[in-house]
C-alpha cells in the first residue's frame, strides 16, 4: 500500500489517499496543501500486521512520528518506506532517503533551528502574564473546547488503543465539558505529549472550535528542549524523556 | 406591501427584547470561531457568516448539563432534580438549516418520553431565521429536500433586502407573533424587493440514496469500508451537526454526593458500543460511519418520517480528513441500488 493525497472538496484541500492498486495511483497529488501528517494511519488497527511494507508520503515532522512511533515499539521500521518532500515559500522538493536512519542528518539540522522555530510571539505574551493572567487566557480559550477529542485522533502520537479519559472503570478524566473538564483534558494531553509532539499540527487544525493547541505543544517543546536538551523524534531508538530516568539524576524522586 | 425591519433600528429592537425580559442571541464571531451568542447590542451580531461554526443545538441540548444531584445515605439515597434555567430566549439570525434542525429533532425528544431539559428550552426561546443569500461549497439543504429560505422550526422568517438594509418579516407562530408585537412601531410596510436566495446545487438523489440504504443486504457492502477508510473517528462532524443528540449519563462526584450529567457523546467513538466485556460490536471505524448514515437516512426517517439532516454541510466542511455526508452519499447515489 501507498498513503499520499488526493484532491479535496475544494481546490485547496487534500484527502489522505491510499493507493493498492496502479490505478488509484492517478489521483495522487503532491503540492504546498498536503500538509496533514498522515503517519497516524500507520498504526491503524492491522495495517501492518500483514507484515508487508507501506510506502508513505512524509514531511520531515511525519518522519521523526516514524521514528517516535518506533522508538515506543508501535511498528517496524523495516516495514516503512518514507517518501520524503518538504514545502518551503509553497514550493515543494524530494528528500533524499528511503529509511528512516536515512533522514538522520536532515532532523538533526532541524534540531539545530529548534530554539528559534519554536518561537512565537504570542507565546512569548503568554509567557509575560502573571500566573493568573495566564490562567484567566487558557479558561477562555479551553472554555470553547467541546470535547470531541479531534485532536487526540489527529495526532499520530495519540495512538493508545485507549485513552486515559476512555478508561471509566472507574471514570479517571470527567468527560463532562464544563471547565474542570476542559481543563483536565487539555492539560493531561500536554503532559502526554511533551518531548513526543513533532509540532505538526494535525491536533491545531483539527479542533472545530480552534483553539490554539500549538502555543501548548511549542511551550511544552521549548521546555524538554531547554531542560532536557530532547527533541522529539530524532531516532527510532532514543528514549522517551518522560518515561526514561537516570540514576544519578539530581532530583530525589521522579513525578 | 410587507413588512420590513430597517438594519437601523436593529440596536433598538435588540434593546426593546432584553427589556422585556428576553435573553438576545445571535451568530457571532470571535477572534477564531463563531457560534450562537447572547448579544447586548446588534453591532455584535455578525451576518456575514455562511452560518456560525457551532451549530444551534448546544443553546437547547449543551455539552454537559447537571440532571440531578444525589446524596447517599445510610438507609436512603436522596436526589434533587435539576431544571434548565426558565429564561425567555430570541435567537436572530438562525440559519435555515438550524432551524430545522431543531423541528427534526423534535419528535426524537418527545418519543416515548418527554425531554424536558429539551422542550422548556424549546417553548421559550423564539427562532427567527434569516434566509441564505448566499452558500458556500459544502451547504447542500437542497439535497435533502429543504430550500435556503424554508420557515421549518422557525417562528419568524426575515428576508434580507435586496438594498441589503434590513428584511421582510414573515410571521410563523404565534411565539414569532408576540416577540414582534414587541417591536411593532419599529417595523415599516414597503415594497423593497428581497435579494434572491441563495443557489444551492442538489449534491445527490436523496431517494436513490435511501433505496440503497434500506437493502439489508447492502449493510455489509464493502463499500463502508472503502468509503470511510481515512476517517479517524474525532467526531467533530457529530458535535458540530445540528441533528446528532446522542448522549452519556455521567455522575461526577465521591462515594456519597455527586451530580449526574448529561453529555454529549458520539457514534464516532470505539467506546460509544463497547461493553463491559471488552466485546464491541461496531468494532471498527467503518461500522461507526455506517451507524452514522443508516441512522440518519435509515433507522431515523423508519421512526419518525424525516431525514436525520438538514444539509447544513457542517461535517464536511470541518472534518480534518475532507470526509462527510456529502461525499458518501453521492457515492452512494451512484451505486446500483
Ligand atoms: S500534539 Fe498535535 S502537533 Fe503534536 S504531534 Fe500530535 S497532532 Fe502533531
Ligand atoms: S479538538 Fe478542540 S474541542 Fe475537541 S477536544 Fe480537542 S481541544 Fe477540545
Ligand atoms: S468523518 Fe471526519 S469529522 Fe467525522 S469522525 Fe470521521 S474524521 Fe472526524
Ligand atoms: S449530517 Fe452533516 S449536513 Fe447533515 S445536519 Fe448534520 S452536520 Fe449538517
Amino acid at each position: 500500500m501507498v498513503i499520499g493525497y488526493k484532491p479535496g472538496t475544494t481546490a485547496d484541500r487534500r484527502r489522505p489517499h491510499f493507493i493498492r492498486t496502479p490505478e488509484e495511483a492517478d489521483q495522487l497529488v503532491l503540492d504546498s496543501a498536503c500538509i496533514t501528517n498522515l503517519s497516524g494511519y500507520l498504526v491503524s488497527e492491522g495495517l501492518l500486521s500483514d507484515e508487508k511494507a507501506v510506502a508513505i508520503f512524509l514531511k520531515p515532522d511525519g518522519i521523526r512520528s516514524i521514528n517516535i512511533l518506533a522508538a515506543e515499539a508501535q511498528l517496524n521500521i523495516d516495514q516503512i518506506l518514507i517518501l520524503g518532500f518538504d514545502i518551503n515559500d509553497n514550493q515543494v522538493t524530494a528528500l533524499e532517503g528511503e529509511k528512516v536512519e536515512e533522514f538522520a542528518t536532515l532532523i538533526e539540522s532541524i534540531k539545530e533551528q529548534a530554539p528559534d522555530a519554536l518561537k512565537n510571539p504570542l507565546l512569548e505574551k503568554i509567557e509575560g502574564m502573571t500566573p493568573k493572567e495566564r490562567f484567566t487566557f487558557w479558561q477562555k480559550e479551553f472554555s470553547r473546547c467541546i470535547k470531541c477529542y479531534a485532536c487526540r485522533q489527529a495526532c499520530p502520537m495519540c495512538y493508545c488503543r485507549r485513552c486515559i479519559v476512555d478508561c471509566n472503570q472507574p471514570q479517571w478524566v470527567n468527560t463532562s465539558s464544563h471547565t474542570l473538564g476542559n481543563f483536565e483534558w487539555n492539560i493531561v494531553r500536554a503532559f502526554h505529549l511533551s518531548g513526543r509532539c513533532v509540532g505538526c499540527g494535525n491536533c491545531d487544525r483539527a479542533c472545530p472550535v480552534n483553539i490554539p493547541l500549538r502555543l501548548i505543544n511549542a511551550k511544552m517543546a521549548q521546555e524538554v528542549l531547554g531542560s532536557f536538551d530532547h527533541f522529539a523524534g530524532m531516532s527510532h531508538t532514543q528514549e522517551p524523556v518522560l518515561a526514561s530516568f537516570k540514576k544519578d539524576d539530581s532530583e530525589t524522586f521522579i513525578l | 406591501m410587507t413588512r420590513i425591519l430597517q438594519s437601523d433600528n436593529l440596536d433598538k429592537c435588540v434593546a426593546r427584547w432584553r427589556e422585556a425580559g428576553l435573553t438576545v442571541i445571535g451568530p457571532v464571531k470571535n477572534e477564531s470561531s463563531s457560534s450562537y451568542a447572547a448579544v447586548e447590542k446588534a453591532a455584535e451580531f455578525d451576518f456575514s457568516l455562511i452560518m456560525p461554526d457551532r451549530s444551534i443545538k448546544e443553546l437547547f441540548f449543551p455539552q454537559t448539563e447537571p440532571m440531578l444531584q444525589y446524596t447517599i445515605k445510610k438507609q436512603r439515597i436522596d436526589t434533587s432534580d435539576f431544571t434548565p434555567p426558565p429564561e425567555k430566549r430570541i435567537i436572530f439570525g438562525a440559519r435555515p438549516c438550524d432551524a430545522s434542525g431543531l423541528a427534526i429533532d423534535d419528535p426524537l425528544f418527545g418519543w416515548d418520553y418527554k425531554d424536558n431539559f429539551w422542550f422548556q428550552r424549546r417553548d421559550t426561546t423564539v427562532i427567527v431565521t434569516i434566509a441564505c443569500t448566499k452558500a458556500d461549497d459544502f451547504c447542500m439543504c437542497t439535497s435533502l429536500k429543504l430550500v435556503p429560505d424554508s420557515t421549518k422550526g422557525s417562528d419568524v422568517l426575515l428576508r434580507p433586502l435586496q438594498n441589503n438594509k434590513g428584511w421582510q418579516v414573515e410571521e410563523l407562530t404565534d411565539r414569532g407573533r408576540d416577540a414582534f408585537n414587541e417591536i411593532a412601531d419599529l417595523l415599516q410596510d414597503g415594497s423593497e424587493p428581497a435579494a434572491p436566495t441563495a443557489v444551492v446545487a442538489e449534491k445527490f438523489n436523496l431517494d436513490t440514496c435511501v433505496a440503497w440504504l434500506q437493502k439489508p443486504e447492502n449493510f455489509e457492502s464493502t463499500f463502508w469500508r472503502e468509503i470511510s477508510m481515512r476517517c479517524i473517528g474525532c467526531a467533530s462532524c457529530t458535535f458540530l451537526c445540528p441533528t446528532c443528540h446522542c448522549f452519556d449519563f455521567q455522575d461526577e462526584g465521591d462515594t456519597y454526593s455527586g451530580i449526574r450529567r448529561k453529555n454529549w457523546d458520539s457514534c464516532s467513538f470505539a467506546l460509544f458500543t463497547m461493553h463491559t466485556s471488552g466485546h464491541n460490536p461496531r468494532a471498527t471505524q467503518s461500522a461507526r460511519w455506517r451507524q452514522r448514515i443508516m441512522h440518519k437516512f435509515n433507522y431515523f426517517p423508519g421512526k419518525f418520517n424525516v431525514n436525520s439532516c438538514s444539509g447544513c454541510g457542517r461535517c464536511s466542511r470541518q472534518c480534518p480528513v475532507d470526509m462527510g455526508i456529502t461525499e458518501t452519499l453521492q457515492a452512494i447515489s451512484t451505486l446500483q441500488p
